[in-house]
């Protein structure tokens, strides 16, 4: 069977594309490292990727809004081949400043095949300041998203200064509505945060940490599960490990939550 | 430029948050200036503001506002001004020159939207207004909240307007903050007929020569045969140019002229006298050219950017560690970001380059609260926020984990604050087939500048650093770093490393191309440097400001002719700016000339010859005979109280709203965070990451600073400070032979001066007496040096009630840095207690050495028994612990650090969210009787370990004659901490009882709110 080939984004500040390789490659995929000009330039081309990942970073400094000028680069440059990238049944993935760069192209929420329309925003956190931290996610189990499926809790790292999802209520009740909130900020016991400081550690509305398109195939969250790509990644690690000891038992060196998340998408297609 | 005539018709947009948005920015500020000034506001809205000065038609400004610049969903903006309410109006916008790194990723949006090319002169510029409410508040309040928390003069200029002011048709109206230089670059000669007239145009440009190298510069030019051959290119004396690159070049910074000095040492007390010639040599160099010859896996010290050692078989680590404290004194934020940003820069220009892994700090500070007679520049609050904000845009932008880091008040650092920041990278042991850590310029290589372009800021910042700071240093130095382009330029080195194009690659920091240049040049022995084709920001620049100017995200980099087609293509595509600005010979000379013309010819082994050896007298006087005793002081009687204040002290509590907005998890290699334990709360002895994601081998890494100890002796407090560094990497699993360290010096002035630095030589006989530790302590540790560097003036004049001025010296301080790869990551531990049940133990003696603790500082007192480091014990015991966590036998190891025993038995409770049980008699001490000093020595060599009872007999073997002693139980969750004493010495047997629930909270409560 050929490898499904993942093409992460780099370049112009993103900072997040090694791991994000590492991850796809764990995850079974095989990944290349893109810079936006390599793409914009036509040097590499979309239509020999099957999952495409706008990663974590700065881009652009994030001047003028976190993931505005990366869109509109994207957009300007880009724009159609991004749109039959989608068309053709393609898995797209935007974590941290890659989901706020999807809501700024206009990708998601993608209500009714409109992928041009922005109508979300992620914004300033509410605490006021960058914020690097692990919350505990709610899964959607009826939520369409591709990443997400067999997850019902799961914990993962967050570093944003600007995560805090918001828009408006006709907007955020038809998310609901299309099962498109894929993911909610949670308490450790597996209860929504209900906007509870730090669990849900930006302030956004319904605690919403991820939504997905209404094919499921086009996913953004703020959470990073590439970050989370070996078990000491987790910050109980060391805590887990010497309990499991005492019981007897062997820690397990299986794939993490994050690896999980991108073998999903590796499935999807394997599985076609 | 000034003949640059602008026909275009500025725009300004504003652009503000809908009203129905939380505004998080308006509401910092509210908080901040009700905490700084009791200023209270009842709303403040920030509003971004973007002046176009660029030929764009009124549909091409529809486009970039809605497309690029306003948010649908949580914005509005307007190119009239928005009418907002308010009592007062305060713009701020950026001076001419200073970078404005939001208006140039403006510009890059706006071209590549409308598909033009901003034409020369055209920029945007970004500016705020604040739209400020509250009841009463006057145009002082609105001066303050503008003046000392919105805006820095030294970088930024504001406006104030009151209702009657404003006018809502024109707004602020159009600032253009360009920059205008009316000035044709021209190259002075500098007259040299005598020793004076040489001095006076030192102090004149500000050139911080010192006089003693003044004959020998003179000498030089004098010199017949020197004369002959720069007639040759048309010179005669030198020009301006080639005195500013000595100056550059003979700088303190640069050229560590202090630490090569000679020391005329005498022990007052004694009568001993030696003369000590060179400290770097002798207690830096030498130990670590033994240590090197010992360890296989140092594999580069003392000479390049950055100090190396062996990761695994295809890999090195890297590490440095500087200090950027004068800019950060001026402009907190901006010298902070260009700290960090700077320091990253320094594994770029290691070996062939190094990949940014992961990055420290160390903040020394005034106290946050203070409030008595002197005024510092910036208010220690105000400084650390900005030093902390600069920091954590510097590292967060630049993708690089900073996962360790301190924090520490003193009086003394009001006059200097310390910003010190850590480096460390890694690179492919080879490169090509080529070793990855060496590097040369070979004649014919071409000199190419990448990077950001030259203007005028940074210049003399070389200088003003090894000076006493005062009104006069020239804030021109001060720059602000833009962590974006350098990630990009970070990028693109890696490829084009990769490739096997970089022969040679060094940053521009102090000094600029003067002394990247410079040095490279020494590996060919010449260059000739064409000097209109490093790209400017602006016009007008003289040659000698091109060439020293420290503007920031600059490599130099020496490729071969041949590479330079793919070198620029790849530039090209990093978006990184890369010019040739020359190429290296081998002639001997540094050769510059512009538009054709010679403007510097001077023989590059000039610097290294004949210049006079700085000398000091360094008087010591033992501690007691200069007055120190131990305080007379009867045991305490409540305890809790005690131990419960402690906690609460500025230098123990907790910091975690510090390392929160420091990504410490980036490029997905964490292993060991910033902050442990079930609440994820309290910090660890180290920080580990897993730099090359698919080997399970890690790098662990720590820091440790006790200035307090200088106040009795820096012998101990450096010896001190290098076993807290040693022993925070074994408490997480590091094994002692594999430690590599680095010295941060950050000393006050010691050249003695009746007047102006009356005990300068007792400073320098601390500055002896501290490296003679690190000599012995890095020799039976066994620690290479891997990197280091001094920071000499620490020392500031601040203004007092009276109009008097007050000179402030810091404490002697010195920040350690250790660094260890670990074999498998897997068997690394943490500090919390982990299960109940399981059992403490103390390792290491606890002596009567409360001399320079928080304890007697808690009351006011220094003391003299300060905690001394037995090396050779402590190593065994190191060795001990090694193995035991090697062998998996332990559930947490932590130190025993400042605060003592009381203190971090409290953090080991607090890391687990567990009970503790312990018996102070149990404890392995030297005699000591009484309580409060078992409780708060701070003793060197000892850790709290907790481990499964099942593994008693063979954590005891391991520990066998060693000073290690059961002490107590952990018990349940929430339970209390009890501290009790069986020797029952007159008191009730149970010392302290309290929740550790509440110890938590009184340890999280004076930062909480932040």
């Amino acid at each position: 069977m050929n490898k499904v080939n993942a093409l992460v984004l780099a370049g112009y500040g993103l900072n997040c594309d090694n791991e994000t390789a590492y991850a796809l490659e764990l995850a079974g995929a095989s990944a290349r490292r893109v810079h936006i000009n390599s793409l914009i330039d036509g040097s590499v081309s979309l239509d020999d990727f099957q999952i495409m990942v706008f990663v974590g970073g700065f881009s652009w400094g994030d001047d003028h809004g976190a993931g505005v000028i990366q869109a509109v680069r994207l957009k300007t440059n880009l724009g159609d081949k991004l749109l039959e990238f989608v068309d053709r049944g393609n898995l797209v993935l935007g974590i941290c400043n890659g989901f706020q760069t999807l809501v700024n192209i206009g990708l998601l929420p993608g209500f009714a095949g409109d992928y041009k329309t922005r109508s979300i925003a992620l914004t300033f956190n509410d605490c006021g300041n960058f914020r690097d931290d692990w919350v505990s996610l709610k899964v959607n189990p009826s939520s369409p998203c591709v990443f997400t499926k067999g997850f019902d809790f799961l914990e993962l790292p967050i570093r944003h200064g600007e995560g805090k999802f918001y828009s408006d209520k006709v907007v955020i009740e038809r998310l609901f509505e299309n099962n498109q909130v894929a993911m909610q900020y949670a308490m450790p016991k597996g209860s929504l945060a209900d906007n509870r400081f730090p669990f849900n550690p930006n302030g956004s509305i319904n605690d919403i940490a991820g939504i997905c398109d209404p094919t499921g195939r086009i996913f953004g969250l703020m959470p990073h599960p590439e970050a989370y790509n070996h078990r000491t990644n987790h910050p109980d690690w060391t805590r887990d490990k010497e309990i499991i000891k005492r019981r007897g038992s062997v820690v397990d060196t299986g794939a993490t939550a994050g690896i999980r998340m991108f073998q999903n998408a590796v499935d999807f297609f394997n599985k076609m | 430029m000034a003949a640059f005539k602008s026909i275009i018709m500025p725009n300004r947009l504003e652009i503000a948050l809908n009203p129905d948005l939380f505004d998080a920015e308006g509401e910092g500020i509210r908080q901040k200036a009700f905490h700084y000034f009791g200023i209270k506001l009842s709303r403040v809205c920030a509003i971004n503001v973007l002046t176009i000065d660029a030929d764009l038609t009124a549909d091409q400004l529809k486009t970039i506002q809605t497309e690029i610049f306003t948010n649908p969903v949580t914005q509005t903006s307007s190119f009239d001004p928005i009418p907002i309410e308010f009592d007062w109006i305060i713009w701020v916008g950026f001076r001419p020159g200073v970078r404005d790194n939001p208006g140039s990723t403006a510009v890059e949006a706006v071209e590549d939207i409308l598909g033009v090319k901003f034409k020369q002169g055209e920029a945007i510029y970004t500016s705020k207004r604040y739209c400020l409410k509250g009841k009463g508040l006057t145009s002082e309040d609105a001066d303050k909240i503008a003046g000392e928390l919105l805006a820095n003069e030294v970088i930024q200029r504001w406006k104030i307007y009151s209702k009657q002011d404003w006018d809502n048709k024109s707004g602020i109206g159009i600032i253009i903050p360009k920059v205008k230089l009316d000035h044709k670059p021209v190259v002075m000669s500098i007259p040299i007929d005598s020793d004076e007239t040489l001095k006076g145009i030192s102090d004149e440009r500000n050139l911080a020569l010192n006089p003693n190298d003044i004959p020998t510069i003179r000498a030089y030019f004098l010199s017949e045969k020197v004369r002959a051959e720069r007639a040759l290119v048309g010179l005669s004396d030198p020009t301006d140019i080639e005195i500013e690159y000595i100056s550059q070049a003979r700088s303190d910074h640069c050229n560590h002229n202090t630490f090569q000095g000679l020391f005329h040492y005498q022990d007052l007390s004694t009568g001993h006298a030696e003369v000590v010639d060179n400290i770097f040599e002798t207690c830096i160099k030498e130990p670590t050219l033994l240590l090197k010859e010992k360890k296989p896996w140092v594999v580069s010290v003392l000479w390049d950017n950055a100090g190396a050692g062996q990761f695994d078989d295809d890999h090195y680590y890297v590490i440095t560690g500087e200090t950027h404290n004068s800019p950060s004194n001026m402009e907190a934020y901006g010298g902070a970001i260009t700290g960090i940003v700077g320091v990253y820069r320094d594994p770029m220009g290691t070996g062939k380059g190094a990949k940014l892994i992961m990055g420290g700090y160390g903040y020394c500070v005034g106290q946050r609260d203070y409030n008595g007679d002197l005024t510092p520049h910036l208010h220690p609050r105000r400084l650390l926020d900005g030093v902390i904000e600069g920091v954590r845009d510097g590292g967060n932008k630049s993708g690089i984990p900073t996962t360790f880091g301190q924090l520490l008040f003193h009086p003394g650092y009001m006059g200097k604050s310390l910003v010190f920041v850590t480096a460390i990278g890694i690179m492919p042991a080879q490169i090509k087939g080529e070793p990855s850590e060496q590097k040369k310029t070979s004649p014919g290589d071409l000199v190419i500048m990448c990077g950001g372009r030259v203007g005028k800021d940074g210049i003399h910042g070389v200088t003003a650093a090894s000076e006493v700071f005062s009104e006069s240093t020239p804030a021109g130095h001060v720059q602000i770093g833009d962590p974006y382009t350098q990630k990009k330029m970070h990028d693109f080195i890696l490829e084009v490393r990769d490739k096997g194009l970089i022969r040679f690659i060094t940053d521009n920091g102090g000094g600029g191309l003067s002394s990247s240049v410079g040095e490279s040049a020494l590996f060919s022995n010449g260059c000739e440097i064409e000097l209109e084709k490093v790209p400017l920001k602006y016009e007008g620049l003289d040659q000698w400001e091109i060439w020293i100017s420290e503007s920031q995200e600059r490599m130099t980099v020496a490729i071969r002719p041949e590479d330079l087609d793919s070198f620029l293509a790849l530039s090209k595509k990093h978006a990184v700016e890369s010019a040739v600005i020359g190429k290296y010979t081998d002639s001997g000379k540094l050769h510059i000339t512009y538009n054709g013309k010679t403007c510097a010819y001077i023989d590059l082994d000039f610097l290294s010859s004949g210049f006079p050896q700085w000398e000091f007298d360094a008087h010591w006087q033992e501690p007691e005979k200069r007055g120190l005793f131990e305080p007379v002081v009867r045991e305490p009687g409540d305890y809790e109280a005690l131990l419960t204040d402690i906690l609460s002290r500025p230098n123990i509590c907790s910091r975690e709203w510090i390392s929160r907005q420091y990504d410490h998890e980036v490029q997905g290699t964490s292993v060991i965070k910033p902050l442990v334990g079930a609440g994820r709360d309290v910090n660890s002895d180290a920080s580990v990451i897993r730099p090359v994601l698919d080997s399970e081998k890690g790098l662990a890494f720590a820091q440790a600073l006790l200035p307090a100890y200088s106040a009795i002796d820096a012998y101990h407090m450096t010896a001190c400070a290098i076993d807290e560094a040693v022993r925070r990497l074994i408490a997480v699993g590091a094994d002692l032979d594999m430690i590599g360290g680095v010295d941060n010096f950050c000393w006050p002035n010691i050249q003695y001066d009746p007047e102006d630095n009356p005990d300068g030589r007792f400073k320098a006989a601390q500055l002896v007496r501290s490296c003679l530790a690190l000599r012995d302590i890095c020799l039976t540790y066994g620690i290479p040096l891997l990197s280091g560097k001094d920071s000499m003036y620490i020392d500031g004049y601040l203004a007092g009630r009276y109009g008097e001025t007050h000179k402030v010296s810091a404490l002697e301080t010195i920040q350690f840095s250790t660094i260890s790869v670990i074999d498998d990551i897997n068997k690394c531990i943490t500090m919390d207690s982990k299960i109940p049940g399981d059992l403490v133990y103390i390792l290491g003696e606890t002596g009567n050495e409360l001399g320079g603790s928080e304890y007697y500082e808690h009351y006011g007192y220094v003391g003299l028994n300060v905690p001394q480091v037995h090396s050779r014990q402590f190593a065994t015991l190191y060795r001990a612990l090694g193995s035991a966590i090697e062998k998996e036998v332990l559930a947490s190891a932590h130190g025993i650090y400042r605060g003592g025993l009381g203190v971090h038995l409290t953090m080991v409770a607090m890391g687990g969210d567990l009970g503790m049980k312990v018996d102070l008699a149990l404890v392995p001490s030297a005699q000591v009787n009484r309580i409060d000093t078992l409780l708060f020595s701070e003793s060197a060599g000892r850790f709290i370990v907790t481990i499964d009872p099942e593994k008693k007999k063979i954590f005891e073997d391991i520990f066998k004659g060693l000073p290690c002693a059961c002490i107590g139980v952990i018990t349940d969750k929430s339970g209390d901490l009890i501290i009790s004493d069986s020797k029952n010495r007159g008191k009730s047997k149970t010392i302290i009882s309290i929740p550790v629930q509440d110890l938590k909270a009184a340890w999280k409560k004076p930062f909480k709110d932040l």
